[in-house]
Formats: structure tokens, C-alpha cells, sequence
């Protein structure tokens, strides 16, 4: 029972989709809406789930005093406040969520305009010098393809900035490339990941995968 | 060490200082360099350019802080030529991280820049998970799926909502994306439902939405901050009041922020360059040395 219920569910809950998106039936359609507001539920659930297996993991950090503990007394922190001005917000305490009827920012907001929002640019942001740095140190035409790479990827630096453009041919090459060998190749990449997931999917609703079940060996 | 090795081996602190040097010196003295407009923005422009005064565009702020530099002003401009054509904006939101604070900023900063009435020319109907379910119920009932507003008002009290029951009742979606959620818009909510959809993205992202846009599922991009940036010169160009807004001293501008761009991406391509011609005269150095082939 513990491995035909959730198999048979799974099933289920994947071959409606799969049958609403061919089948206009009243009945078909009524079953894919109620399974759409149930999966919107679900996903709901799934958040939750991750707030208390962060919560889990970090006191367990702090408790054991693991190496980097004091970062997760950090996380902890912003996820009680910031979650905790959330939470009361949705029940009119600080004035709402986002802003107080009279149009002055509540303590979440605030508190994700001049802290959340600085700190996550400044991380973004710090990609940019490891970029320049790495692309000093490696890369490198090291053979034909490397060498199209950095000619391709140069081409789209120059012309995607207006000095690059000012230059003739250049925005018709930065176009060329991407409307042609890059569009190419990123058909190829989509249509490969969609029929992986579409098999992989298909594995998963005829039980033949069944790994994310989290059922023992030989169960 | 030869010269050629030591540049080889530059301290990694001093490529830092010259990518910090070029953004903060076109931030303190602004150059205010030109940019051209490309076809994926063109092509955006015009089809709500195309839309009749009094349609209904989705905007779907499906980002986070961490690329609000890049995606801000898409949304802003987007935004902007909506209501200077009294195109009326439902907005919303598919991400979690910050996709409600995020549109409430940047809903209220540009709306109250325009003679625009909330509820009736444009709403907020804030942050909903469950990402690709959320979209197929969006195209059967918006206000079961999204039952109040980001303020907590019913959304059948808002007389746009009141017409606005579901996505067959709204002309365009524009999704600003930081992730694949600008693809679930093109894979569903077009392929699945018809509805035209043109997404904003991170210059990061912007290469797989070309195969969308070349497929006619896309009906328009801007990339990163230059497409943003070519979307603002396009509305200087067509609306003065528009322009007039851009002028601002205190506002944030991708046309601002191309400076940036255009020094740093210079500074990485002299870096690649020379990365490259050290590489290959060091490797020339040691084959010509004594006994370097062997080496």
C-alpha cells in the first residue's frame, strides 16, 4: 500500500493534464481545473516546507556551533523579521504588507528597499568582476572552437553597447548571431531538454521511475 | 619571470580596480552615449503601439532584486507606454523572491507619474506561487486565482477587474523574467492559449527567448538594460511627456546605465584581447627558446 497509493496518485495527477490539454470534454476540463487550484495549494505547501527545512538545518548549525554558524543566527534572523513583518502584515498589524493606507512604505517594505534590495544588487553585482577576471585568465582560443567562441562572444560584447554600434557591420554581425547560430542552438538545447522531461515525465507517471517516491531498496 | 609571464600572472585586485574604476567613472561624469534601436525592442514597441487606447496589457513582475537593475527599467518604460496611450495594466507577479515588493515599487513609482487611477486604469493583484498551474487557471479566472489585490481589496470591487475575468480578456502579457518563468509564459499562456506575450529579460537570458522570437511566440524582447535602454529612446522619440519624465535628474535610466555598461564591457573585451596575446606570446616565447619544444 505504502508504494501502489502514492504510484496510483501520481499517475493520476499526471495524466489529467496530459489528457485536458487533447480532450475538450466537460468532464475532462472540470477535473484539470480542480487539479490546477489543488496543485496552486500544493505549491503553497512546498514553500512552507522549505521555510521549516531551512530552520531545521540552521539550528541544528547553531546548535552544534558547525563551521559558518554565526551566517545562519544571520538567516534566521532576516527570515523571522522580515517573514515576521510579512505574517502580521497580512493581519493589518504595521499598516499591511507593502504599504499603509496612507501610502508610506510598512516595515517590509522598508526593510526589503533599503536592506533586501542593496544587498542582493551587491551580490549580482560582484559576478562582474569575477567575469572580467576570469575572462583575463581563461579565456582562450586554445583551438576552433574556443576561437569562434571568443570571436562570436566579442562581436556581441561590441555590439551591444553604442560605441559597438557606431562601428559599420558590426550591429548587422551582433544581429546575425544571435538571430541565427545562437537561435539554432538554442532550439536544439530546448527541444533536447523538452523531450527529456516529456520521457523523464513520462517514466515518472508509469511508475518506472520512481526515486522521488523516497522509497527504500527493494520497496 | 619574463614581462609576458608577470602580465600573465596580473594580481587579480588590480582587473577588479579597473572594472570599479569603469563603472564608477561613467556614474560620477555621465557620457551620455547614443543607442540604436534592434528588432526584438522595435518589434515590442510596436505591438503596443499597435493596441487601441483602453486595452488591457498583464504585466508580470517575475524578478528579484538581484536583477531589478536590468529588469526596472524594462518594466518602467513598459509601464510608462502603456499609460501614455491610456492602455490599461493589470500587474502581478509569479516570483517569490520580492515579486510583490518589486511591483508594488515600481507600479506606484511610475503610476504616479501619470494622470492614472488605481482600479480603474491600472491594479496590483500582487505575488501568487504555483508558477505554471497559477497560468493555466489565470486563462480560465483571474479572480478565483487571485481573489484580492496586493492591498488585501477584493479585486471584484475594482472596476477594471470587473471587466478583466480571465486572461481572454486582455490584449498582451509582458513578462519581465529573471528566470524560465518568461518561457512558461510563451509555452503556456501563448502556445497553450493564444494570448500574445513579449518578455523582458536579463542580458543573461536574453539568447534562448531568440528561438521564441524567431518562432513567432515571442512577439517581442528587451534585453537586459540595452533593450531597455532602446525602449526609452524609442518613447522620448514618440511621446515628449515621456521624454520629459526621462530628463529627470532623480530618476534611474537604463540610457544612464548603458555608460556603465559600455566601459565595462569595453574594459572585459580589452581584458579577452589581451588575455589572449600574452597567452599565445608566451606560448611562441617558449617554443622559440632553447630546448622549449620539449618543454
Amino acid at each position: 500500500m505504502r508504494r501502489q497509493l502514492p504510484l496510483v496518485m501520481t499517475f493520476i495527477a499526471g495524466i489529467i493534464p496530459v489528457i485536458a490539454l487533447f480532450s475538450p470534454h466537460p468532464i475532462v476540463v472540470n477535473i484539470a481545473a480542480r487539479a490546477d487550484r489543488w496543485l496552486v495549494i500544493v505549491y503553497a505547501f512546498a514553500l512552507l516546507l522549505g521555510v521549516v527545512s531551512v530552520v531545521q538545518s540552521n539550528s541544528r548549525k547553531i546548535a552544534r556551533r558547525d563551521k559558518g554558524w554565526p551566517y545562519a543566527v544571520v538567516l534566521l534572523t532576516g527570515l523571522t523579521v522580515m517573514g515576521g513583518f510579512g505574517f502580521l502584515g497580512n493581519f493589518g498589524i504595521f499598516g499591511g504588507i507593502t504599504t499603509t493606507p496612507d501610502g508610506r512604505p510598512t516595515p517590509f517594505q522598508w526593510s526589503y528597499s533599503n536592506v533586501f534590495l542593496p544587498l542582493q544588487a551587491t551580490m549580482f553585482s560582484l559576478l562582474a568582476f569575477y567575469m572580467a577576471s576570469a575572462s583575463f585568465r581563461a579565456f582562450r582560443a586554445r583551438n576552433l572552437a574556443a576561437g569562434l567562441l571568443m570571436v562570436s562572444a566579442l562581436f556581441v560584447m561590441f555590439g551591444r553597447i553604442p560605441t559597438g554600434e557606431a562601428v559599420p557591420f558590426v550591429p548587422m554581425i551582433t544581429e546575425w548571431i544571435m538571430d541565427n547560430p545562437n537561435a539554432a542552438a538554442q532550439r536544439g538545447i530546448i527541444i533536447g531538454a523538452a523531450l527529456g522531461a516529456a520521457s523523464m515525465s513520462l517514466r515518472v507517471i508509469l511508475g518506472i521511475e520512481r526515486s522521488h517516491l523516497g522509497l527504500g531498496r527493494g520497496e | 619571470m619574463h614581462l609576458v609571464d608577470r602580465l600573465l600572472a596580473t594580481d587579480r585586485r588590480i582587473i577588479y580596480l579597473l572594472v570599479g574604476l569603469g563603472a564608477l567613472i561613467p556614474l560620477l561624469i555621465p557620457i551620455g552615449l547614443p543607442v540604436t534601436v534592434t528588432p526584438p525592442v522595435r518589434s515590442a514597441f510596436e505591438k503596443i503601439e499597435s493596441l487601441p487606447a483602453g486595452s488591457v496589457v498583464v504585466i508580470s513582475f517575475d524578478y528579484g532584486p538581484s536583477t531589478a537593475p536590468e529588469n526596472d527599467p524594462q518594466a518602467g518604460a513598459v509601464m510608462r507606454h502603456c499609460f501614455a496611450r491610456g492602455i490599461r495594466v493589470v500587474g502581478m507577479a509569479l516570483y517569490p523572491l520580492g515579486g510583490l515588493s518589486v511591483a508594488v515599487e515600481e507600479i506606484n513609482k511610475v503610476a504616479a507619474e501619470f494622470p492614472v487611477t488605481y482600479g480603474v486604469d491600472y491594479v496590483n493583484l500582487g505575488y501568487k506561487d504555483g508558477a505554471q498551474a497559477a497560468m493555466r487557471r489565470m486563462n480560465e479566472d483571474l479572480h478565483e486565482l487571485f481573489p484580492r489585490d496586493a492591498s488585501g481589496r477584493p479585486i471584484g470591487e475594482l472596476l477594471l477587474m470587473q471587466e478583466v475575468r480571465s486572461l481572454k480578456d486582455t490584449d498582451l502579457v509582458f513578462s519581465f523574467a529573471t528566470g524560465i518563468i518568461g518561457e512558461w509564459w510563451i509555452n503556456l499562456v501563448n502556445a497553450q492559449f493564444g494570448t500574445p506575450v513579449a518578455v523582458g529579460s536579463t542580458a543573461v537570458g536574453t539568447p534562448k527567448y531568440y528561438a521564441y522570437l524567431k518562432a513567432g511566440q515571442a512577439v517581442g524582447l528587451l534585453g537586459g538594460l540595452k533593450g531597455a535602454s532602446e525602449y526609452e529612446r524609442l518613447l522620448s522619440d514618440h511621446y515628449p511627456d515621456v521624454a520629459r519624465i526621462y530628463e529627470s535628474p532623480l530618476l534611474y535610466t537604463a540610457t544612464q546605465g548603458m555608460d556603465i555598461q559600455t566601459i565595462v564591457h569595453l574594459v572585459i573585451i580589452a581584458l579577452v584581447l589581451a588575455g589572449n596575446i600574452l597567452y599565445f606570446t608566451s606560448r611562441i616565447m617558449r617554443r622559440s627558446s632553447p630546448g622549449g619544444r620539449r618543454a
